[in-house]
């Protein structure tokens, strides 16, 4: 009862958002409403008990998006011009999405059924044949590092590139000796 | 008692948001996102506690890191306009952006 | 002894909430985004730590009590830089606070 409330609270602040970042036509405005937008999409998906994507929103959406939109930002102009005449195409391709996504999500079988395909045909696979297959005894280690492999390497090209930013916003250069100017250049 | 920390925080969250939306300058809006995000570490902290499994604190760590990193990115790319070492580069023009 | 803390928990959670939703009121209704960082900065060290410490005191002795206390001195360091570093990319881009009438200068 609380959590559904709390859940649907989360999900009016994030229309609220959406509907903000929709309407406001400084494109600095969308760039930190997105960013509050990431935080609270993060916080709805922990409490629905998601906590790894929960993660994964708030580091990609409010750490990396942010900036990246930034950095383009500074090369382009910092207002959304108004287009010539408005037609209702892109409207109407949002809402038919839309609706075909809720169908397709009521028509989903019940959360755990042991009858689904994926536990009857794709689980049973990959527990039977990892051994023989890939020579690994532990089925998890096997499916990150044999079968996903490259997701496996996305993944730590993202934690080095995360580690390289936070040593580039934070570091300061130690003061030579022979000049004259102190940390600030002046 | 997690259910009223959980809706005064909700209700914090809403109030800073709709200046997020007002705020004429752009540092107005920093300020929402950095307020919203210290809310939220708040209020996943009270969720932990309100649904009796408090494992969720090490997302909360990894929220508060997170956001004063990106507090600190944008207002570099304001002050520099860049995220490299502060030492080489000029600023850009300085008038308040809007 | 439970009755105590109980109390005790009920009084910094209630403190922080007050604490946090005067903040937010703050931040929306003060007329300059200098007055503005004053309430933030109330809000995000004292409203959240107030409300973290209501909750440590219900959890005990365990390592849920060190994350929260690790929370809260991560957040009462963070936040003051945070706001201090906004104040002052406000103040080199020339963003003139607002001052009072004439007379009172």
């Amino acid at each position: 009862m609380i959590d559904a409330l709390i859940y649907g609270a989360l999900i009016l602040l994030l229309i609220a958002t959406a509907i903000g970042m929709a309407r406001t036509r400084s494109l600095f405005a969308v760039v930190a409403l997105g960013g509050i937008y990431s935080f609270l999409m993060a916080l709805a998906l922990l409490v629905l008990d998601a906590v790894d994507v929960s993660m994964t929103e708030a580091s990609v959406g409010a750490g990396i998006s942010t900036v990246l939109l930034l950095g383009t930002l500074y090369l382009t102009r910092l207002h959304e011009t108004l287009p010539i005449r408005l037609s209702p195409a892109p409207l109407a391709m949002s809402v038919i999405t839309g609706l075909a996504l809720l169908y397709g999500v009521v028509h989903l079988p019940p959360f755990g059924d042991p009858s689904t395909p994926m536990h009857r045909h794709v689980a049973p696979r990959y527990l039977e044949d990892v051994v023989r297959e890939t020579g690994v005894p532990n089925a998890v280690t096997a499916v990150l590092a044999s079968y996903r492999g490259y997701d496996t390497l996305g993944e730590t090209t993202v934690i080095f590139t995360a580690g390289i930013g936070v040593l580039l916003l934070l570091r300061r250069r130690r003061r030579q000796p022979s000049d004259g100017k102190d940390k600030a250049g002046r | 008692m997690f259910a009223a920390a959980v809706a005064a925080l909700v209700v914090a969250i809403a109030l800073v948001l709709v200046r997020g939306f007002l705020g004429p300058t752009v540092y107005d809006r920093v300020l929402a996102a950095n307020t919203i995000g210290t809310l939220a570490v708040g209020l996943m902290a009270a969720h932990g506690f309100l649904n009796d499994r408090p494992e969720f604190l090490d997302i909360a760590l990894v929220y508060a890191l997170l956001n004063v990193l990106s507090t600190l990115a944008i207002l570099k790319f304001f002050r520099f306009g860049s995220l490299g070492d502060p030492e080489g580069i000029e600023p850009p023009p300085t008038e308040p952006r809007r | 002894m439970s009755l105590i803390v109980d109390t005790a928990s009920w009084l910094l959670i209630l403190a922080g909430g007050f604490f946090c939703i005067a903040g937010a009121f703050g931040i929306l209704r003060f007329p300059d985004l200098y007055t503005r960082m004053h309430a933030a900065g109330v809000l995000d060290p004292f409203g959240v730590s107030l409300i973290l410490a209501g909750l440590m005191l219900q959890a005990g002795l365990t390592l849920v009590t060190v994350k929260l206390a690790i929370l809260i001195l991560f957040l009462g360091l963070t936040s003051p830089v945070a706001c201090h570093a906004l104040g002052r990319a406000a103040r080199h881009r020339r963003l003139k606070p607002l001052l009072a009438a004439k007379e009172d200068r």
